[in-house]
């Protein structure tokens, strides 16, 4: 007999909470894809760029308002909306193999902007992210050390 | 031709290894190499590019069913390897002040990535 129900057992939650969030995520993306690709053509494969540059603009917003000591997200959650949703969402192999794909057809111009536009614009919209959640976490809690604070204290 | 709703499940059904597999590899590098470095990330996102380079090309030329390619490509490969993740550890190296880490990962991710999806496509039409 278990010890505690099945559904309580710490192996149980995180699986679960990887599982469903990877689910969403992974159909998130090939669906959104789908309608990006229907709207924008596969020219160029901006859905794939859409896809990693907003994934990486959530994970600068999430994984920094959930450090902050306003809204604590259950370890839970954590792992259903960072490891399982957006890091299913997002895709590094994805984004390498179209890379290929563009330099196999010799569109060298295209394949160097995708390739390292991806890069740039992923951690340019990951800081966006970060400080858009300081600047909420100043918002919520003015005791808070934000350097959004401390600037304006002096 | 399949049905979209079989295809939605074959994603679903590749993307739960992908996402645990990353998780735990993640885990177990962290413990047996420390966290100073993302070997995990870094590890999970290099196999993952040499995977979907390999694959990707094997699938084309024998004309796989699209299910597995759902499968194997779209939801197992697509969510194992992540790109939010890498640029996060990224991010975090920069904030920690470990320049030569951050320039390391956040320049040798893409760099390596790139060799690892051609050594995979280059292995595979010699099959």
């Amino acid at each position: 007999m278990l010890k505690q129900p099945f559904l309580r057992q710490p192996v149980v939650r995180t699986v679960a909470a990887i599982s469903l969030g990877a689910i969403a995520g992974a159909l998130g993306r090939y669906y959104f894809g789908l309608a990006m690709n229907h709207l924008l053509g596969i020219d160029v494969p901006y859905s794939t760029l859409v896809i990693n540059v907003t994934g990486c603009l959530a994970m600068g917003f999430l994984a920094t308002l959930s450090l902050g000591q306003v809204i604590s997200l259950h370890p839970d959650i954590r792992l259903l909306l960072l490891t399982g949703f957006l890091g299913s969402y997002t895709t590094f192999s994805g984004y390498e193999l179209d890379s290929a794909h563009l330099l196999q057809q010799d569109r060298l111009q295209a394949d160097l902007f995708y390739w390292a536009g991806s890069v740039m614009l992923g951690f340019m919209s990951l800081q966006f992210g970060i400080a858009f959640a300081e600047w909420l976490l100043g918002k919520l809690d003015p005791s808070r050390e934000t350097p959004h604070n401390r600037d304006r204290s002096n | 031709m399949e049905t979209p709703l079989l295809l939605t499940l074959w994603i679903a059904l590749g993307a739960i290894p992908g996402a645990l597999s990353r998780y735990y590899l993640t885990l177990v590098c962290v413990e047996k190499l420390g966290g100073e470095f993302p070997f995990g990330t870094f590890i999970i996102n290099l196999s993952g590019t040499f995977l979907i380079g390999f694959f990707a090309t094997l699938f084309q030329s024998i004309q796989a069913d699209p299910l597995l390619n759902s499968f194997v490509i779209i939801g197992f490969l697509g969510s194992y390897t992540t790109f939010s993740t890498y640029a996060l550890d990224t991010s975090n190296l920069l904030k920690l002040a470990s320049y030569k880490r951050a320039v390391l990962y956040g320049l040798g991710s893409p760099l390596m990535g790139f060799l690892g999806v051609e050594l995979g496509i280059a292995l595979a039409q010699r099959l």
